[in-house]
């Protein structure tokens, strides 16, 4: 489905991101995985068209720069790692925007095939609720799950996240995760996420992309990726040891 | 005063609460075209109008009342309505934009860039031959398109993505840069000081029909685009990287409207000169009542702009009575006052 | 407000008149105007030093008539030439534009930007200045500087007579200016008339750029009493802006309009009968409409007679 091929970003002199290549196929979840950084976010930003770059990104064998920003937002949707909105938008208004790429002409509205697939988001995110706050009046999670929804409204084949599931309590990063792995299951649909947790990498993703100062240290099955000698490279540290270490105290 | 139940119950305005908006400006122009510096009875003031519309004529003691209603006030209230919308709907979709809810056509060195355009035209007494409007318009339109372009081309070459905060700090420089490029204009030009500083005070005296017919066609174009813009202003609003996100062309869609507000903005700068504070305060009051949501927020912001326009005139036409006062001086009191009000209640209410 | 007034008064004084007197400071120079005496020196024989009051009661003696002067305000430029002092002027506030061979003499900063070091470097013996804008400080820098420097200050004719007068003497041309005076005086009694029950519109600022007008305290208003016309915005303090509605409906029987034309467009008059809405005023309706664009009926100089004379002959033709 999207195919990186030599992808590179240069602020200035310095070099974020370093002739990087992958592909997505549907069915996947790859996780970025690499320390602070390392050029994640930057690649996220260059898959939404948000940063100029050399080398080539393809969606369905077609140059995303080809594709005008609503056909494109159709087909991928990308959720940003922060969030700050200024106004007293309510969570829904925002949720709503994610319809933004299926309206055409002049003076266009929200349809009411957009209601259904926004109330059923807003329940499956569990904002139904409080869909009528304001997003300025809200928890720093309740605005991640808004971000999310308006994300899964857009209706892509492909959902870009920056940590998903940043500030969230341990009980909706669950069922954030599980609601995701659910969704991949639908047909053609594939997910790119950028993931701190590698136990959440790891459980969850099917292929990972190591990244280390825009470079690639590692790609391909997430469990073949994830090895200790990646990891020690990645991280400059024993990453594989120290997660043993931990969670062994919980067996 | 400003609750979360307060919000949900902005999101059900609807078609009534813009009648209720509709009716309170008519009752404003009604009040407005009544009330003069001259005083005429209400009685007087409908029949002179209705002679003029249906072309009767008028008994002898009534043709200079005629004059001062149908001539004089008739136009000039209109002309106020309708620069206090253009300037509202400006300010409003510049907040949205610019994601800045101080943000207005001042800010970003629009309107100081239109004023430079008609003080050129007025120092060195450019008119275009054969042309209906006077060349301190069309010159304010350009030098506000001018200074536009030239605000984003530089944020442009400075960060490359146009940053929203890079484009106000480069609008307020812009804004000081024109200033001192007008004072150096009327240092030189030194015959038409006179006439540059009256301008530059500004007045919507003297607004003929010929003026009304300009800004509702200007109006009409530029606002009917612009609302045809609020879901995308919505996406700048919330931000502009999330704009980006879900489908918005984000610098198509901007560059539409800085032309758009450049274009309103010069108009009503060429007309009225520059009033301060209508655009900033209006969209911030309405905001308040409707709710940040600019499929509501343009349109109140329209009706709400005229109603606030009409009646700062009215004050600067009859406080000092027979003398007027400049009405920037009125919307920059009243909107000062206003805004310290709105700014003080919402902070105590968080 | 009132300070605003007071602040749109003065940009107003310094912009069209090109003076630096205001009425702003009227309250501080009226009562000393009043009590001012103009002390006569004898020049019979020996003694060349000439002392004046000037015009804010301050006493100036200098050892002899004065030969280099730098004078700010534009009428003060139009009474030194009028009494054959125009040589000895060495600078000319940047506003002076009258007679046309002022504009040869090096121009300063005047008003607000009233630049010392630039009035220094003429080396004048006597600096006439309105009262606004400068300091006390400013005053004794100059003072310390060898600069005397003399205030003049009319409000009005009668003003502008002492200031006629203080400037003869100070420039040892007595008869000159008592001469200057009598002309003008006679002028003016020509021009007197009873109240003519007409009445007149000064027009300062066009309609395209807000209308202002002259009230009370302004030498417009002083010259239209003085030819029996009523000033239909003698209601109003000094310059302001006024109401078109106002204009119409106080309808009045001649126009008066200072805006100058610069040879494109209509003319200020033309202009004038254009206007919608203007057309019943009884000056449209007659043409009874004059243009006065050289602050012939502003400045507290020697044109003030030709200013009245020319609204005179426009009122009697």
């Amino acid at each position: 489905m999207l195919r990186v091929e030599n992808l590179s970003v240069k602020y200035d002199a310095l070099q974020i991101l370093n002739d990087v290549s992958f592909e997505v196929v549907s069915g996947q979840w790859l996780m970025l995985v690499g320390p602070n950084g390392a050029g994640k976010s930057t690649l996220v930003t260059a898959l939404s068209k948000g940063v100029s770059y050399t080398g080539k990104v393809c969606l369905h064998d077609r140059d995303i720069m080809e594709y005008r920003n609503q056909d494109y937002a159709r087909q991928v949707s990308v959720m940003a790692q922060s969030h700050y909105v200024n106004y007293h938008f309510t969570i829904r208004e925002v949720v709503e925007l994610g319809r933004y790429a299926y309206h055409k002409g002049l003076f266009k509205d929200v349809t009411s095939t957009d209601n259904e697939i926004i109330d059923h988001i807003l329940d499956i995110t569990g904002l139904a609720p409080i869909q009528d706050r304001s997003v300025m009046r809200i928890s720093g999670g309740e605005l991640q799950r808004t971000f999310l929804a308006q994300a899964l409204v857009q209706d892509p084949e492909i959902l870009i996240l920056d940590e998903p599931t940043n500030n969230l309590d341990l009980l909706y990063q669950k069922e954030i995760f599980e609601l995701l792995e659910k969704w991949l299951r639908e047909k053609d649909r594939a997910i790119i996420s950028v993931v701190h947790n590698l136990s959440l990498a790891k459980h969850y993703g099917t292929e990972a992309l190591l990244l280390n100062k825009g470079q690639v240290v590692g790609s391909g099955k997430v469990g073949e990726v994830l090895n200790r000698d990646n990891l020690i490279n990645a991280f400059s540290m024993d990453v594989y040891g120290w997660m043993n270490e931990l969670f062994s105290e919980w067996k | 005063m400003m609750d979360i139940n307060a919000l949900a119950k902005k999101n059900k305005f609807r078609f009534l609460d813009y009648a209720v908006f509709g009716v309170i400006m008519l009752i404003v122009f009604v009040l407005c075209v009544a009330i003069g510096s001259v005083r005429v009875s209400f009685f007087d003031t409908v029949k002179v109008i209705w002679s003029a519309i249906w072309n009767i004529p008028l008994p002898e003691e009534l043709v200079n009342t005629s004059s001062i209603i149908v001539s004089v006030r008739l136009p000039r209230v209109i002309c106020v309505a309708l620069v206090g919308a253009s300037l509202s709907i400006c300010g409003g979709s510049m907040q949205g934009l610019l994601r800045n809810p101080l943000a207005d056509g001042s800010t970003l060195g629009v309107s100081t860039g239109a004023s430079l355009g008609a003080v050129i035209s007025i120092a060195f007494g450019i008119t275009l031959p054969n042309f209906p409007l006077s060349g301190t318009m069309v010159m304010a339109m350009l030098f506000a398109f001018l200074s536009i372009l030239f605000i984003i081309s530089l944020a442009n070459k400075i960060d490359g993505s146009l940053s929203t905060n890079t484009i106000i700090l480069i609008g307020v420089i812009y804004s000081m840069f024109a200033t001192s490029i007008i004072s150096l204009i009327t240092v030189m030009a030194s015959d038409k000081v006179k006439q540059i500083t009256f301008w530059t005070m500004g007045s919507l005296q003297g607004s003929t029909y010929t003026n009304v017919v300009i800004l509702s066609v200007v109006l009409l174009i530029c606002g009917a685009v612009l609302l045809s813009l609020s879901e995308e202003l919505n996406a700048f609003a919330i931000g502009e990287e999330n704009a980006r996100h879900i489908g918005v062309d984000v610098k198509k869609v901007r560059l539409i409207v800085l032309i758009l507000v450049s274009v309103l903005i010069g108009v009503c700068v060429s007309i009225g000169g520059s009033i301060a504070f209508v655009g900033l305060v209006t969209p911030h009051i309405v905001r308040m009542i409707v709710g940040p949501n600019y499929k509501k927020l343009l349109p109140a912001s329209i009706i709400c702009g005229a109603t606030f326009l009409m009646l700062a005139d009215l004050i600067a036409r009859i406080i000092l009575n027979p003398a007027e006062l400049p009405i920037g001086v009125v919307t920059s009191f009243v909107g000062a006052i206003v805004f310290v009000i709105i700014f003080y209640r919402t902070r105590k209410g968080k | 407000m009132k300070n605003l007034k007071k602040l749109f008064l003065v940009a107003m004084a310094v912009l069209m008149l090109g003076i630096t007197s205001c009425t702003a400071a009227t309250t501080v120079t009226s009562t000393v105007t009043n009590t001012q005496t103009v002390t006569e020196t004898k020049t019979v024989t020996v003694d060349p030093s000439v002392t004046v009051t000037d015009m804010t009661g301050r006493t100036i003696t200098l050892d002899q008539p004065a030969t280099r002067v730098v004078a700010l305000t534009a009428a003060d430029c139009e009474i030194l030439y009028a009494i054959g002092a125009g040589d000895t002027l060495v600078g000319r506030g940047e506003y002076c534009d009258y007679p046309v061979d002022v504009m040869s003499v090096a121009s300063v900063q005047s008003g607000y930007e009233t630049n010392i070091e630039q009035i220094l470097a003429l080396k004048p013996q006597v600096l006439l200045m309105g009262t606004m804008a400068q300091t006390e400080d400013q005053v004794k820098q100059l003072e310390a500087a060898g600069v005397h420097v003399v205030v003049s200050d009319a409000q009005d004719i009668a003003g502008t007579y002492q200031a006629i007068e203080m400037i003869g003497k100070l420039m040892g041309k007595e008869d000159n200016a008592a001469n200057l005076i009598k002309s003008m005086k006679a002028t003016f009694d020509k021009v007197s008339a009873k109240d003519t029950g007409k009445s007149i519109y000064f027009e300062v600022s066009p309609l395209q750029w807000g209308l202002w007008s002259a009230g009370k305290g302004t030498f417009m208003d002083e010259i239209a009493n003085l030819c029996g016309l009523k000033n239909i915005f003698g209601d109003i303090d000094g310059w302001a802006a006024v109401s078109e509605e106002q204009v119409i409906e106080r309808n009045p029987d001649y126009i008066v309009t200072i805006t100058m034309y610069y040879g494109e467009g209509p003319t200020p008059e033309e202009e004038i009968i254009s206007r919608a809405g203007w057309s019943n005023i009884t000056a449209v309706k007659n043409n009874a409409i004059l243009n006065l664009p050289n602050n012939e009926l502003s400045r507290p100089g020697p044109r003030l007679a030709d200013g009245a004379l020319a609204l005179y002959d426009f009122v009697n033709k």
